[in-house]
């Protein structure tokens, strides 16, 4: 028989055992174990989202004929608009190219616009992450760019069968090669400033000294192109202040972000048409 | 431990319940307005403490610790964190709890709220502690673990005594003792 002393710390053992057991237990294990537990959770995500829709669906149903007729006129006009950008967007497209070739230049990354709804939001103050209801099996690659109608949303950084998780450009662990609106030089955004009863902010590195922006004053920031990722131009918020910083080289700031990106349902991922040039 | 014993299972598959009712809970919160305060309000409701307290106090060592890693094992691998943190941390309090219950009323329900408090807010600090550095401003972020602190714990409070009797009765209708596992006559 065990002394009691023993017999009372055997949880402690017990938990000593285990960690240790983790603590060898083949990377590739730990890698499919991971995978296992995802695949098997992801349904009750997907299956709460597809109730959602289910519950808007008959929300709607039950709404007066005229509103759904505004509604339609008014969808008619945005896609008369759209379909004159559209006819833009090829003559720019065009233009483009033949600048490419005039000029020898490489081309610029091309992407597969993919729509995808989103099945959960998870939003705290470690992380800030979407599940969304397309993976593997719409060809949703690692690191693709995702955006909605208010600019960047963040990107893919988990691929699964039948879903993706991305993370947000609200989350810290977000970075990115960023530029003020109409200035070419590179500035580094990180996301993170999450309070509770405020929009949610990032922040600004490296900004160059002859950009201002004040809270009347504000500045647009747009992804920079650079790395390759992100298409230029696309909008991640609008920055609102701007100070020295530390060393005087260069200021730091903070960026407001879309309130939008809180209640978002449906997003667009841009997927790689060749994600090896990236 | 008597063949087709699955307690281990009637706790992780309510683990799963409550998960996915947190996982709802936490995607309606992520944006809402509060009438004259603010326009713009945003909680994430954390509730780790209250998937190990069952396990811990009612259970058995081994179905304890079972359904105690499978549940971390399912947390991990749906959250950013290297996989087995929470599988260390849930580890940690069970066995923390499982070394002291013997003396304390462990089946009763007030017991149990505050045993799920008090292992909550070891589980949120820890979590922070581990993640907070991350931020660009670590400062400011507390604020917000604050708040999410604060609900969370009020979340507990109110979830815990339903959640320990939807489990006693799972073991109930199973016709199962959660302690020694012998069939219950009724």
């Amino acid at each position: 028989m065990l002394p009691k002393r023993f017999d009372q710390a055997r949880p402690f053992a017990t938990l000593g055992l285990i960690v240790l057991v983790w603590l060898f237990v083949p990377l590739v294990v730990k890698s499919f174990t991971r995978v296992t537990f995802f695949e098997a959770q992801a349904p009750f995500a997907a299956a709460s989202s597809y109730v959602q829709d289910l519950q808007e669906f008959w929300a709607m149903r039950v709404r007066p004929k005229n509103e759904m007729i505004e509604a339609g006129r008014d969808l008619a006009r945005l896609n008369a608009s759209y379909e004159l950008r559209l006819q833009e967007n090829d003559q720019l497209q065009n233009e483009i190219l033949r600048l490419e070739n005039l000029l020898k230049l490489p081309p610029l990354p091309a992407f597969r616009f993919e729509p995808a709804r989103v099945a959960r939001r998870d939003f705290s103050g470690w992380w800030q992450r979407l599940v969304i209801r397309k993976g593997a099996n719409y060809g949703i690659t690692v690191g693709a760019p995702v955006v909605f109608v208010g600019g960047v949303v963040g990107r893919v950084t988990e691929v699964h069968a039948y879903t993706s998780v991305v993370d947000l450009i609200t989350s810290p662990t977000f970075r990115l090669a960023a530029a003020a609106e109409g200035d070419p030089r590179p500035v580094s955004y990180q996301g993170g400033l999450n309070d509770s009863f405020r929009a949610p902010r990032g922040t600004v590195e490296f900004v160059p000294l002859d950009i201002y922006a004040t809270a009347t004053a504000t500045r647009r920031l747009v992804t920079s192109g650079l790395g390759g990722v992100f298409p230029p131009g696309l909008t991640i918020g609008e920055i609102t202040m701007l100070e020295p910083s530390t060393d005087g080289l260069f200021k730091t700031g903070e960026v407001r972000l879309d309130e939008r990106l809180g209640s978002l349902t449906e997003v667009t991922v841009l997927v790689p048409l060749n994600p090896l040039e990236l | 431990m008597p063949r087709h014993d699955y307690r281990w299972l009637i706790v992780f598959a309510a683990n799963l319940v409550l998960w996915v009712l947190v996982g709802l809970a936490n995607h309606a919160l992520t944006a809402f307005s509060i009438p004259f305060f603010a326009d713009y309000a945003t909680v994430h409701l954390y509730l780790g403490g209250l998937f190990v307290t069952y396990a811990a106090l009612r259970l058995d060592p081994l179905h304890g610790f079972t359904a105690t890693i499978l549940t971390a094992l399912l947390l991990d691998s749906a959250e950013p964190v290297p996989f087995g943190t929470s599988l260390v941390l849930f580890g940690l309090v069970h066995a923390f709890l499982l070394y002291g219950r013997l003396r304390f009323p462990r089946e009763e329900l007030v017991f149990g709220t505050v045993v799920a408090l008090l292992s909550n807010l070891f589980l949120f600090l820890a979590l922070s502690f581990l993640l907070v550095g991350d931020n660009p401003r670590p400062a400011e972020a507390w604020l917000r673990l604050f708040v999410d602190l604060v609900a969370s714990q009020l979340v507990v409070a109110l979830v815990t005594p339903w959640f320990l009797s939807l489990q006693a009765r799972a073991h109930a209708l199973a016709r199962i003792h959660p302690e020694t596992g012998r069939r219950v006559m009724t």
